[in-house]
C-alpha cells in the first residue's frame, strides 16, 4: 500500500509536469492565428486553433492542478524521460486537430503531418497549394518547436526541479552552461536570433514576408516544409540557395559549438569532432555528387547549386530539395543515403546517428589500434574535445554509442522490409525510410495522401524514434512497465 | 639555529642528519609513526609524530624558539599549511616549502613563504636542455635555482679543450668560476686554457645554461 | 552568478544542489569521480574530475570567471590552499573555506580568509540551545 501510493504520487508529479508542457503547446497553437494579420480573409480557419488551443489548455490545467496535489516530490533522470515521451506524444496528437478538425485531412494522414512537424522532418501529406495560409504557418511552428524541442522551450523560461532529466531526455547530452536553465535559455535565445537573421535574409533574397518566415522556420530547425510544390526549388535563386544552406548549417550544428563560436573561442571550435567530421564529409561528398551525378544531368551553373544543396540538406536532415531525384542516379541516391544515416550533431535540432556518434566509433578504431600495437600494460585513456574542455571517454560511453548504433541500423532495416512489403523498389524504400528516421524529410516522392496505411503508421514509428533518439523511448517505456507492474503486485 | 623539518621518510633524515652535522638543532614532526622511530634511532633530534600543519604539534617542536621550518611533505597543499602557520602563529622568520606543481611557485612566494623549492621545474629544465647528462657531475642550484652551478667534466673531444676563456666565448650570463685540474684549483682568467680532463665549474642562469653547455661540450 | 564548490562529499553536494536549485552556474569539483554519486537529479551543473590542488584542474573549472568559491574538501590544508589560490591568484570575490580545526580556523580567520569551522559553528548551536 506504501509503495501504491508512493506510485501514484509520483506519476502525479509527471502528469503535472506534463501539464506545464501542454499549456505551451497551446500557446504555440494560438501564435499559428499571426497568420490572419497578413491574411485576414482566413479568418473562418480561426476556429480550427482556437478549439483545439482550448481542449489543449483545459487538458493541461487539470493535469497540474493533479500534479500539485502530489506535493513536492524529487524525481530521477528516468521519470524525466516519461515526463517527454508522454508531453511529445500528446503534443503530436493535439497538434493534429486542426488539420483533422478542420477536414483537411483524415485522422491519419493529420497525424502523419503532425508527427513529420514536431519531429522536425518535413515528409509531408498536405497538397501546399491549396491549403490556407494559416495551416502552412502551423506546420512551421511545429518544427520550430519540435527543432528546439518542448523541454527546452519549457525550461528556459521556468526551472524545474528535475530539470537535468528533461534536458537530457530531449536528447541533449551537451550543457552549454553549468545550470541547465541558462543553459535552456541560450540555446533558444541562439535559436530565436538566427532564425529572425533567416527571415531577413530571405526577404532580401525576394521571398514574401510570409513565405520567408516559415522557411527560416523550416530551415535553421532542419524541418523542411516549405510552402511551395517544389520547395526552395521554386525560387530558383542562387542567393536563396545559399541562405538556406547556411541555416541549414547552423540548425545541425551541436548549441554547445556554437556557444563556443560564439564567445570568440575558435580553437575550441576547431578542436571539435562533429565539426571536422561534418566538413569532411562536405568536402568528399559535394564534388564527388558533382562530378558522377550532377554534371551529367544538368548545366554547370545548375550542377554546381545542387551538388552544394542536396547533400547538405541530407546531412543536415532538412530535407529541403532543388530538384527531382527521379533522374538521378543509384550512385547519387546512394550518396544522399549515407549523408541522411550520419545526420547532423549532437544537442542540435537535426536527426540521424548523429555525427557525434559516428565520429566517436571512428575515432574507437584508432583507439584500438593504438592498444593493438602498445604494451599490454600500457594504461589508456582517450579523450575527445566537447565544448571547450576535454571529455574522457570510458568504455561504457563508447558501449552506448556502439548500441545506439546498432539499434538506429537494426531499426532501419525492419522499416525498409515493411515498406518492401508494401511494394516499393528498394531504392525507394531505402531513401524513403532513411529520410523517416533521421528526421530529413527528403522524398523519392512515394508519401504521398493515399499511400498504404502501413508505410505511413511505420514512417510515424520511425521519425518519433528518430526525434526522442530510441533509449528514452524504451527506458521510459521499461520503467513506467515496472512500476504499473509492481504496484499491481504490491496492492 | 633552530630548525623544525616536517615530513617523512628518507628525505627528512638526510636533511637532519646534514644540519646536525653543520652544528644546528633540529626537531621532526613525522606522520608515519614507524618512520619517526626509524629517525630517532639515527639523529639526535627531537621527534613529534604527528599532522605538522597542527599548530599544536608545531608547538610542541619548539616553534616559538625554532628559527628556519622547513616543509617537505608529499603534498604541496601541507606545505604550505605547515609554513603558513609557522609563521603566523609562531612568528617563525624562515619557512621553506618543497613543492611539486611548478605553477604553486609564486602562490606560495605571495603568501610569504621566504623560500620555494620548485624540484619539478628543476629536473625538467635539465632535461629540456637537451644535453648529454653524462658529462654533468654535478649540479648545485643556488638560489631557489635563480643560479645554477654545473660541475662538467671536460673530455679530449670536447670543443673547448685546449682553447681559452676568450677563445671560446660563453654566452652572457654565465661565469666559468673554477677549474680543478688534479689536485689544484684554477680561478681562470681569460688567456686560461681548458685541458682534457679537466672539471670547470660553471655558474650560470637556467636560461644560458644549456647554450654555455654546448659551447663547452660543442654538441 | 557562478559558483565553483571544490569538493563534493556530504557539504559539498548539498551545496551544490542548493545552489543549482536557486538557479546558478554551478560546477563541482572532486577528484574521485564516484563522489558525484551524491547529486541528485536536482543538480544541473558540471562536475570535474581532478585534484583542486592542482591549478590546471581549477583553471579548467574556470575558476577566474567566478563569483563564489566554497572549498569545503574534507582535508583541510587543501581548502586553505585554494582558497587562498582563488583569492590572490584568481581574484574571486567571495571564498569561502572549510576548516575543521578550530585552531587552525582561528589563525587564518586573522589572515582575513573567511573561514568556516563546522565544530565551532555546530558547538554555538547547541550551546545557544542548552542556555534555552
Amino acid at each position: 500500500m506504501r509503495y501504491r501510493e508512493y506510485i501514484r504520487r509520483k506519476y502525479l508529479t509527471i502528469v503535472g509536469h506534463v501539464g506545464t508542457l501542454l499549456l505551451g503547446v497551446a500557446l504555440f497553437l494560438l501564435l499559428s492565428l499571426a497568420a490572419l494579420i497578413q491574411f485576414p480573409e482566413e479568418l473562418p480557419h480561426a476556429p480550427w486553433f482556437v478549439v483545439p488551443a482550448l481542449i489543449t489548455a483545459v487538458i493541461g490545467a487539470v493535469f497540474r492542478l493533479a500534479g500539485r496535489s502530489a506535493g513536492k516530490m524529487t524525481l530521477s533522470l528516468a521519470d524525466g524521460g516519461i515526463i517527454v515521451l508522454l508531453s511529445w506524444t500528446l503534443a503530436m496528437v493535439l497538434s493534429a486537430l486542426p488539420f483533422f478538425l478542420s477536414g483537411l485531412l483524415n485522422y491519419r494522414n493529420a497525424l502523419f503531418e503532425s508527427v513529420s512537424g514536431w519531429t522536425t522532418t518535413g515528409l509531408s501529406v498536405l497538397n501546399v497549394e491549396t491549403t490556407p495560409n494559416i495551416f502552412l504557418l502551423w506546420r512551421s511552428l511545429m518544427q520550430f518547436g519540435g527543432g528546439a524541442g518542448l523541454a527546452i522551450v519549457m525550461l528556459s523560461a521556468i526551472v524545474g526541479p528535475h530539470a537535468r532529466g528533461l534536458y537530457q531526455a530531449e536528447g541533449r547530452t551537451e550543457q552549454l552552461l553549468p545550470n541547465v536553465k541558462h543553459s535552456a535559455n541560450v540555446i533558444i535565445r541562439i535559436y530565436v536570433c538566427y532564425t529572425a537573421l533567416g527571415a531577413i535574409l530571405y526577404v532580401v533574397g525576394g521571398m514574401s514576408l510570409f513565405d520567408a518566415v516559415n522557411h527560416s522556420l523550416c530551415a535553421l530547425s532542419t524541418g523542411g516544409f516549405s510552402t511551395r510544390v517544389a520547395s526552395i526549388g521554386y525560387y530558383d535563386s542562387p542567393f536563396v540557395e545559399v541562405t538556406t544552406v547556411v541555416l541549414m548549417f547552423l540548425g545541425a550544428t551541436n548549441f554547445a559549438t556554437h556557444y563556443v563560436l560564439l564567445h570568440g573561442n575558435h580553437r575550441a571550435f576547431f578542436r571539435n569532432g562533429e565539426v571536422r567530421l561534418a566538413a569532411t564529409l562536405a568536402i568528399f561528398f559535394i564534388p564527388v555528387i558533382l562530378v558522377a551525378v550532377a554534371l551529367p544531368l544538368y548545366s554547370v551553373e545548375k550542377a554546381l547549386r545542387v551538388s552544394l544543396f542536396e547533400p547538405v540538406s541530407a546531412l543536415t536532415t532538412t530535407g529541403y530539395t532543388t530538384v527531382s531525384y527521379a533522374d538521378w542516379s543509384d550512385f547519387g541516391i546512394a550518396c544522399l543515403l549515407v549523408l541522411m544515416l550520419i545526420g547532423g550533431g549532437i544537442c542540435s535540432t537535426a536527426g540521424g546517428i548523429k555525427q557525434y556518434r559516428v565520429f566517436l566509433l571512428l575515432k574507437s578504431l584508432a583507439w584500438e589500434a593504438k592498444r593493438y600495437i602498445s604494451p599490454a600494460t600500457a594504461v589508456h585513456e582517450h579523450y575527445i574535445w566537447r565544448g571547450e574542455s576535454k571529455f574522457y571517454v570510458d568504455s561504457d560511453h563508447l558501449k552506448e554509442s556502439g548500441a545506439y548504433f546498432f539499434l538506429y541500423l537494426c531499426t532501419y532495416a525492419i522499416g525498409v522490409l515493411i515498406l518492401l512489403a508494401c511494394g516499393y523498389s528498394l531504392r525507394d524504400s531505402l531513401f524513403e525510410f532513411a529520410s523517416a528516421l533521421g528526421t530529413v524529410g527528403l522524398s523519392v516522392g512515394i508519401t504521398a495522401p493515399n499511400a498504404p496505411a502501413l508505410m505511413l503508421w511505420t514512417e510515424m514509428a520511425g521519425m518519433f524514434l528518430g526525434r526522442l533518439e530510441f533509449f528514452v523511448i524504451i527506458y521510459s517505456l521499461i520503467s513506467a512497465a515496472r512500476d504499473i507492474g509492481s504496484s499491481l503486485t504490491s496492492a | 639555529m633552530r630548525v623544525i623539518i616536517v615530513g617523512g621518510e628518507e628525505l627528512v633524515y638526510f636533511l637532519g642528519r646534514l644540519l646536525i652535522s653543520g652544528g644546528h638543532s633540529v626537531s621532526v614532526i613525522s606522520k608515519n609513526p614507524e618512520d619517526c622511530s626509524e629517525i630517532v634511532r639515527q639523529i639526535k633530534a627531537l621527534v613529534i609524530c604527528g599532522d605538522g600543519a597542527d599548530p599544536r604539534r608545531l608547538e610542541e617542536a619548539q616553534a616559538m624558539r625554532a628559527d628556519a621550518v622547513i616543509a617537505v611533505t608529499p603534498r604541496d597543499a601541507d606545505n604550505l599549511a605547515v609554513c603558513q602557520i609557522a609563521k603566523h602563529r609562531f612568528e617563525v622568520p624562515r619557512t621553506v616549502a618543497l613543492i611539486n606543481d611548478p605553477d604553486n611557485e609564486t602562490l606560495f612566494k605571495d603568501l610569504g613563504v621566504t623560500l620555494v623549492f620548485n624540484q619539478t621545474r628543476m629536473i625538467s629544465s635539465l632535461i629540456q636542455q637537451e644535453l648529454s647528462i653524462e658529462d654533468i657531475v654535478n649540479l648545485l642550484p643556488i638560489k631557489e635555482g635563480k643560479v645554477i652551478a654545473t660541475e662538467v667534466r671536460i673530455r679530449e673531444t670536447h670543443a673547448c679543450a685546449g682553447k681559452t676563456l676568450v677563445e671560446m666565448a660563453l654566452p652572457k650570463d654565465t661565469l666559468l668560476s673554477v677549474i680543478i685540474r688534479g689536485d689544484s684549483v684554477i680561478i681562470p682568467r681569460g688567456d686560461t686554457k681548458l685541458l682534457a680532463d679537466d672539471t670547470a665549474v660553471l655558474i650560470s642562469t637556467p636560461q644560458a645554461q644549456g647554450a654555455a653547455l654546448r659551447k663547452l661540450t660543442g654538441e | 552568478m557562478f559558483v565553483v564548490i571544490i569538493g563534493c562529499g556530504r557539504l559539498g553536494s548539498r551545496l551544490a544542489i542548493e545552489a543549482s536549485k536557486g538557479g546558478m552556474n554551478v560546477v563541482v569539483v572532486d577528484k574521485n569521480k564516484r563522489a558525484f554519486d551524491l547529486l541528485t537529479a536536482e543538480f544541473s551543473g558540471f562536475q570535474v574530475v581532478g585534484d583542486a590542488s592542482n591549478q590546471e584542474v581549477l583553471r579548467s573549472a574556470k575558476i577566474s570567471d567566478a563569483d563564489i568559491v566554497a572549498a569545503v574538501t574534507d582535508n583541510d590544508n587543501v581548502n586553505l590552499m585554494v582558497a587562498q589560490a582563488a583569492k590572490h591568484l584568481f581574484g574571486v570575490g567571495k571564498v569561502l573555506a572549510r576548516v575543521t580545526d578550530p585552531l587552525k580556523a582561528e589563525i587564518y580567520a586573522q589572515l582575513g580568509l573567511k573561514v568556516l569551522c563546522p565544530a565551532t559553528v555546530a558547538a554555538d548551536a547547541i550551546g545557544a540551545e542548552m542556555l534555552k
